[in-house]
């Protein structure tokens, strides 16, 4: 039985803005993943994705403020911890984060080198600057990437190699998890291959022990991860085997997610391309009742006030809906046959 | 770095381009204002001179001498060879003095006053506003406006201000000069005091006025550098909050650094008033002196050496861009 790599349970996570408003950005977000597998989380714009990944790290800063809920990271309890402590012991070594723009994540005026060197030995006193040089450029040379990126200036690389580059500091101290927050987006093709490839290698080659890979392309996720879990209103509405997720949701906003995206795969290139009318709630405010209610093609007059819970479907999935799984499918079905 | 050699000759190129037509403008345009300066001479000389015949002799003998009755280029011809011997010829307005010998007096006591007030105050203005970026709220409420009310006050009406509050009403410090008038320059401590004590409100003013300047840019740069991705990334690979406020003052001083250039360019304009005002004896008071005793030579070299100062200023503060900042230098090398 493999390890628990991260546990998460009941996360709920706040912003406080300028005007003192609180915005619920995620919500009792409950989570595992397991030693050597990686978890995809996909949802449309502002539905907490992201906020949900900073979350995870368990450091949190203004406007992000931790509200409840645990963080379990290999075994040890992160949520009770001083954040000074989580600096020092988790970050980086225990989870590290890829952030969503990594073409500004390093400091334009630091040679790659130098910020190694402040990274390194903010976590292990006692390194020299010839031994972390050392160890970077064999890393990086494991990675693919000539060890002369280390001598430059971030101006002085391409996107892709500024993505690559970012990755390689992020597993520099071998973390447990790696968080990666849309890590290809702002890429061609070519550099996504690159970096998903390179993320693939990360795992296999036993650098990092598990991954959570965020993202609203579901093509991408489905091929690079083993779980997907979708997100709507900082909340998780469905999670399952990303293969089951892709081609057969349940949730009817899981379905509406994957109508909605132009895929090239096989099998779903014939799914006509439909849009979710309507928008996300207000997460200042957020809905009594279920949150999708409003956008729901299926609304039932309960689902505005009842506080719906996750229900299992059998094979370890889960959705967030007060209909049984049956009467959806059926649902699915005879819209299906309309068409 | 042959193309950051290419660049930095092509840059000096340019400087040599602008300097060659500052220094045409500064012997034509002074040349051009209405009035005959000689004529304002012997009129002094003559005074009390009744013999028409003797007047027109020293005038015709001073025009011989300035050599105001020759055209124009050939006037400019005899001036660059002259120049380029370092030799500036007399000033009309306090001849027998030559201009070197008058700007030679003047020169430091405006470098002595502006250059370190202008560091100071850019110094202090950064620190505060980096301060108030940081620290948000209280510090950042009270500073912001206080700054902005300062920096929009032109350096005459905080010089006036600061004579009259504490020259004329607390009488902390001596309302003009830059040495108390019964002294002799000399290195005696006596004349350090007075010449310290004179320092003090003209210093301020200029002072008071850049930190208001420069507290506002260093804020908005650093709140922008500090709401930057490769902080949050930063932080997430564990840096401490101390080394990345480092690294965030560091890039928002960048465009700081442009701002200081301005601002020793400014030395010649706004903050030369401050030095009017104060009758503080330096390159501000000759300039007044100069253009209202239409002294030809004396504006053209004064100008001139603000130009040069300008443009070196510039040039040093293009080349020092470069070594800190690697975008610069790339854009800089391509």
């Amino acid at each position: 039985m493999a390890n628990t790599m991260l546990e998460v349970k009941e996360l709920s996570t706040k912003y406080i803005t300028r005007f003192r408003e609180d915005v619920y950005a995620v919500d009792r977000v409950s989570l595992a993943v397991k030693e050597g597998r990686s978890l995809g989380i996909a949802g449309e714009s502002g539905c907490g994705k992201s906020t949900l990944a900073l979350s995870l790290m368990g450091y949190y800063f203004p406007p992000l403020h931790y509200t409840s809920g645990e963080i379990i990271i290999n075994g040890k309890n992160i949520s009770g911890m001083k954040p000074d402590d989580v600096r020092k012991s988790i970050l980086g070594r225990e989870i590290a984060y890829i952030p969503q723009a990594a073409m500004n994540a390093l400091n334009p005026t630091r040679k790659i080198i130098h910020f190694i060197e402040d990274v390194i030995m903010e976590h292990e006193v006692y390194a020299t600057k010839k031994d972390i040089y050392e160890r970077a450029k064999k890393l990086f040379e494991t990675l693919g990437l000539p060890a002369e990126v280390l001598q430059k200036y971030p101006v002085e690389l391409s996107g892709g190699m500024k993505q690559r580059t970012v990755i390689a500091i992020s597993v520099l101290l071998l973390p447990k998890v790696l968080i990666a927050d849309e890590p290809s987006s702002a890429l061609d093709v070519t550099s996504q291959k690159m970096v998903i490839k390179m993320l693939r290698h990360l795992m296999e080659a036993g650098m990092i022990s598990s991954m959570i890979f965020i993202t609203h392309e579901l093509p991408l996720l489905y091929n690079v991860v083993d779980d997907i879990m979708v997100m709507y209103a900082g909340q998780i509405v469905e999670t399952g085997a990303s293969r089951e997720m892709v081609f057969d949701p349940i949730h009817p906003y899981s379905k509406g997610l994957m109508g909605s995206i132009i895929v090239p795969e096989q099998g779903l290139r014939d799914v006509k391309l439909t849009a979710i009318p309507g928008v996300p709630p207000n997460l200042k405010k957020p809905p009594a009742g279920c949150r999708f209610a409003e956008r729901c093609r299926f609304v039932r007059p309960e689902c505005l006030v009842t506080n719906v819970s996750l229900r299992q479907a059998g094979d370890g999935r889960a959705y967030r809906c007060i209909l049984p799984e049956a009467e959806l499918r059926e649902a699915y079905a005879r819209e299906e046959h309309k068409k | 770095m042959k193309g950051y050699l290419r660049y930095f000759l092509n840059k000096l190129g340019w400087f040599a381009i602008t300097f060659v037509f500052a220094f045409l403008l500064n012997f034509i345009l002074p040349r051009l204002m209405p009035g005959d300066p000689v004529a304002a001479i012997v009129a002094r000389f003559a005074q009390g001179m009744s013999n028409s015949t003797g007047v027109q002799a020293i005038y015709e003998q001073y025009v011989e001498l300035f050599g105001t009755n020759k055209p124009m280029w050939e006037q400019f011809v005899i001036y660059l060879q002259n120049v380029a011997k370092g030799d500036f010829g007399f000033s009309f307005s306090q001849y027998p003095r030559t201009v070197a010998d008058v700007l030679k007096a003047s020169l430091w006591w405006t470098i002595a006053l502006q250059f370190p007030a202008i560091i100071v105050g850019w110094l202090i203005g950064n620190t505060l506003g980096a301060l108030a970026a940081y620290l948000k709220g209280g510090f950042d409420k009270v500073l912001m406006p206080l700054s902005i009310f300062v920096s929009n006050f032109p350096p005459f009406g905080m010089a006036v201000i600061f004579m009259v509050v504490f020259g004329v009403n607390l009488k902390w410090f001596p309302t003009s000069g830059g040495y108390g008038f019964d002294l002799i320059p000399s290195f005696s401590w006596q004349f350090i005091q007075s010449v310290i004590i004179h320092y003090q409100m003209p210093f301020w003013s200029i002072v008071i006025i850049a930190i208001g300047g420069q507290a506002i840019g260093m804020r908005s740069m650093a709140i922008y550098e500090l709401n930057a991705d490769y902080v949050k990334y930063s932080r997430f690979m564990g840096i401490k909050d101390s080394k990345i406020v480092g690294y965030v003052f560091r890039n928002a001083m960048l465009p700081q650094i442009t701002g200081l250039a301005l601002s020793i360019g400014t030395m010649v304009g706004g903050a030369l008033v401050a030095e009017i005002v104060f009758s503080y004896p330096g390159l501000g008071t000759t300039l007044l002196r100069a253009v209202l005793g239409q002294d030809y030579p004396l504006i053209s070299a004064s100008t001139l050496i603000i130009t040069v100062m300008v443009l070196f200023a510039n040039f040093i503060i293009e080349i020092l861009y470069g070594f800190i900042d690697p975008r610069i230098k790339a854009v800089q090398a391509d």
